[in-house]
């Protein structure tokens, strides 16, 4: 078996990487340089079966891995570090209020439409208007969008954002046919996607198979390695893993620790491990009781026991999560390391002293999955240990999220991940302003939203990372939330598949794979 | 041709076949809709205003009564139609167009594995009875019935596919694209729903034939110098065959259930995991869809196995 990278050793390399290259996220390296190969399919077990293939209706994070095979995204993202790189498009900010995006030339779409300024307008407007878009909340800076060139869109903002380019990066940036989605009807779009990434949609069989085929005209010159992508629906993860054992298929990613032994014992595999953004953590409602007061919630992130939960429910393959970065990221602030040590008798004087003596029972939402059921025990347990007794309502991620976060704020709390944005002012904007869709309460103190707002109107990363140490312990310090552990990336990979490299997002991409 | 009292067997089973599935999905339907949660949420996607659940929900009919509801889709299904899904939006006969053939291969092969097994070791069973013989097979029956198809069906892959690299660990293939690669894919799931099966035919069997075999009627065949062979072949077997038919018919039906477990190991498209995924996310016309296909499933195996009866024993009307 090949350790392209694992266990403390890999923690070590990324060590010494921090120490020689000053990198943030030193953590993620490439597999070996290889020839790459033309051809052949990459066959392919995901988890879940895609919410939607519309890049601006879907709202799983687990989509991603479908999604960018088939768009290319206006702005790209270094592996290593998400630090925003030219895609579709090169942006530059003439000023804070202007961002100018020109569009590379000679790119169509597969169905031949060509991918010009109108159609980057098209997308953005529709993601900004539609009532369909679930990407609204990222481009809410945007004033107007203007064509002022054949392949030039310059955006006028109400504000300056320089969290634009990574929020490109993202779904709001995959452009998708104009001609594709005006020719359907209601949620048509959903099903029948029309990108200009390397590879084209050829069916999708419900909860059984998504296939891929390479894009001829693909813009990249000698891209795409593969000619396609099959994906098949297994969200049994150990069968998933055995059909990769069996050789039935090339690829298990997004594994939970717990299969990490059966794939050291597994011959010929490779393994992948890397951290990411994937935070698992408890969203608050804190604009109702019993989480609206201070002392509660403070009490709540005092009963956790971060680094037993690592070890317990992630095997070891994840880190303790102090905020909803992780160490490796250029936004991690480590002076908030050690705010909410594991101290009961602390968390139970807190609760005494919000009047909850004889402690308090809190609802909570969360999911009927192996992996999530073992993880609500765990911080059941030890928050019981205080007198937080969480009653647990188990159902689909959909339904479950959608009755926490959406109108009818059933819980209060959601036991949940966040699977991380390639900037971390969206994670922030997402989740704690107000208003926002991952902030149940949709309550914010000022200060917050102005920190928020801060954080994109530099374009320089360590003034950046000062509005982000502020925002971080102003959320920690508040206990807007309780983020409890970072969920390393685990995949199964055949002897044969070169070329695959893991990103800080968690999200695997597939454009550099080839089959050796 | 059959015989007019074969026929009006045919068209009695026929007409008490609507109730059943009158009854049958309309008891799904119910309970679906006592199950808390609501596919209109998850449908409008994330930032949804009630507004715009509200009108998804009278879009697909969502907030009107149930007894309407039902109704609804009762009379679309007589005429054929059995709705789309809600989420993927797939006609729901295409999705069971898709997956009924997986199912049913490798409930087949199950019940062929269960019936060519469990036949042979319940007549040497019962040819010997009280033997070594005997209690081996009863003793491997007894075990058959305890073991879980799910766990077998584990212990089958690491043997079979990931140890011995013989057959597939997952997936299915078409029959009618590849047949040799559609039973190498089935034999494992095959195997696994059969284990039960060989149990229950064999003890069956072994316990029909044992009584048959000690009749007085029997004891004449003897007396009278048929050879033991002839006397198993000719009078056991035949007369065991309804009891046989009994258990067969039962069986099927039985592991079209345990497919649901099955398919899952073995990550197979097929209804179980067609239904499950429409029962958690309340896909009400996907679920009442593959109820009603299974039903007629169901419902199809007893007719012929009641025609069979009046076959095998004419006294039988």
């Amino acid at each position: 078996m090949t350790n392209v990278m694992d266990g403390a050793a890999g923690l070590q390399r990324r060590q010494l990487l921090a120490l020689l290259g000053g990198t943030a996220a030193a953590g993620l390296m490439p597999c070996p340089a290889h020839a790459e190969t033309r051809g052949g399919v990459l066959k392919l077990s995901a988890a879940a079966n895609p919410s939607t293939l519309d890049p601006a209706t879907g709202g799983s994070g687990f989509d991603h891995s479908f999604l960018w095979p088939i768009y290319d995204t206006l702005v790209e993202w270094e592996y290593e570090t998400l630090k925003p790189k030219p895609g579709l498009a090169k942006w530059a900010f003439p000023d804070p209020r202007t961002m100018v995006l020109d569009i590379n030339p000679g790119i169509t779409f597969h169905d031949g439409t060509p991918l010009d300024a109108e159609s980057v307008k098209f997308n953005l407007e529709r993601n900004r208007t539609d009532p369909r878009s679930n990407v609204k909340a990222d481009l809410t800076s945007i004033d107007t969008v203007e064509v002022t060139g054949p392949l030039q869109v310059t955006l006028k903002l109400k504000n300056p954002d320089f969290a634009l380019p990574a929020i490109f990066s993202d779904r709001a940036g995959m452009i998708v046919s104009p001609t594709n989605i005006k020719a359907l009807t209601g949620n048509a779009s959903d099903r029948k996607p029309v990108g200009a990434g390397a590879w084209k949609f050829v069916s999708w069989a419900d909860n059984e198979r998504v296939v891929l085929a390479r894009n001829d005209t693909y813009w990249r010159p000698g891209r795409p390695y593969l000619d396609g992508l099959e994906f098949a629906i297994i969200p049994e993860l150990a069968t998933g893993l055995r059909s990769v054992i069996a050789g039935q298929n090339d690829m298990a990613y997004a594994l939970p620790p717990r299969l990490k032994p059966v794939i050291d014992r597994a011959k010929g595999l490779q393994v992948i491990t890397a951290p990411t953004l994937y935070c698992i953590q408890f969203y608050f409602n804190s604009a109702r009781p019993p989480l609206d007061n201070l002392k509660v919630r403070q009490a709540f992130n005092y009963a956790l026991d971060r680094e037993v939960f690592v070890k317990a429910a992630l095997s070891g393959l994840g880190e303790v999560a102090y905020m909803t970065l992780p160490k490796s990221h250029w936004a991690f602030d480590k002076s908030l390391v050690g705010l909410y040590p594991h101290d009961p008798d602390k968390a139970r004087k807190l609760l005494a002293e919000a009047g909850h003596k004889d402690g308090l029972e809190i609802t909570c939402g969360c999911y009927t999955d192996q992996d999530w059921v073992q993880r609500a025990e765990i911080v059941q347990d030890q928050l019981g240990k205080v007198g937080i007794r969480l009653k647990v309502t188990r159902g689909t991620v959909a339904e479950i999220s959608a009755q926490a976060l959406g109108s009818e704020k059933k819980f209060d709390t959601l036991f949940s991940a966040w699977t991380g944005r390639p900037d971390p002012s969206m994670t922030y904007a997402l989740g704690f302003d107000k208003g926002a869709y991952y902030n149940p309460g949709r309550e914010a103190d000022p200060l917050l939203v102005d920190l928020i707002r801060q954080s994109r109107e530099s374009e320089d990363i360590a003034a950046r990372a000062a509005v982000f140490a502020k925002l971080q312990r102003f959320v920690m310090e508040n206990a807007l939330s309780a983020p409890l552990a970072f969920q390393y990336e685990l995949d199964a990979l055949a002897a044969k598949v070169k070329g695959y490299t893991p990103d800080l997002l968690g999200k695997p991409k597939f454009e550099n794979v080839s089959l050796g | 041709m059959l015989s007019a009292t074969k026929r009006r067997i045919i068209g009695r089973r026929m007409l008490q076949t609507i109730p059943v599935i009158v009854l049958s999905t309309f008891i799904v339907f119910g309970l679906l809709k006592l199950v808390p949660g609501d596919i209109a949420v998850t449908l409008a996607g994330e930032n949804a205003t009630d507004q715009r659940i509200a009108e998804i929900r009278q879009m697909y009919g969502l907030d009107q009564p149930f007894l309407v509801q039902y109704g609804e889709w009762l009379w679309k299904a007589v005429q054929g139609d059995l709705s789309k899904s809600l989420l993927s939006g797939e006609a729901v006969l295409t999705s069971i167009a898709r997956c009924f053939p997986n199912t049913l291969l490798i409930v087949v092969m199950g019940l062929s594995i269960a019936l060519m097994v469990g036949i042979p070791l319940g007549i040497a069973a019962a040819s010997r009875p009280g033997s070594w013989l005997d209690g081996l097979v009863m003793s491997i029956a007894s075990l058959g019935v305890a073991i879980p198809n799910f766990w077998l069906a584990m212990l089958l892959v690491a043997f079979f596919a990931l140890g011995l690299n013989w057959l597939p660990a997952t997936g299915s293939v078409p029959f009618g694209e590849d047949p040799g690669g559609a039973l190498r894919h089935a034999l494992l799931p095959a195997i696994a729903l059969a284990s039960g099966g060989v149990a229950e035919v064999s003890r069956q069997l072994r316990s029909s034939l044992v009584e048959i075999l000690s009749s007085q009627q029997v004891r004449t065949l003897h007396a009278k110098g048929l050879s033991p062979s002839n006397i198993l072949w000719r009078h056991g077997l035949k007369n065991v065959s309804v009891n046989l038919l009994t258990v067969i018919s039962l069986l099927a039906n039985r592991m079209l259930a345990a497919t649901v477990v099955v398919e899952a190991v073995f990550a197979i498209p097929g209804m179980g995991g067609l239904i499950v995924n429409a029962a958690i996310n309340r896909d009400f016309p996907v679920v009442q869809g593959v109820v009603f296909a299974m039903v007629l499933v169901v419902v199809l195996i007893n007719l012929t196995a009641d025609v069979l009866y009046s076959v095998l024993d004419p006294r039988i009307s």
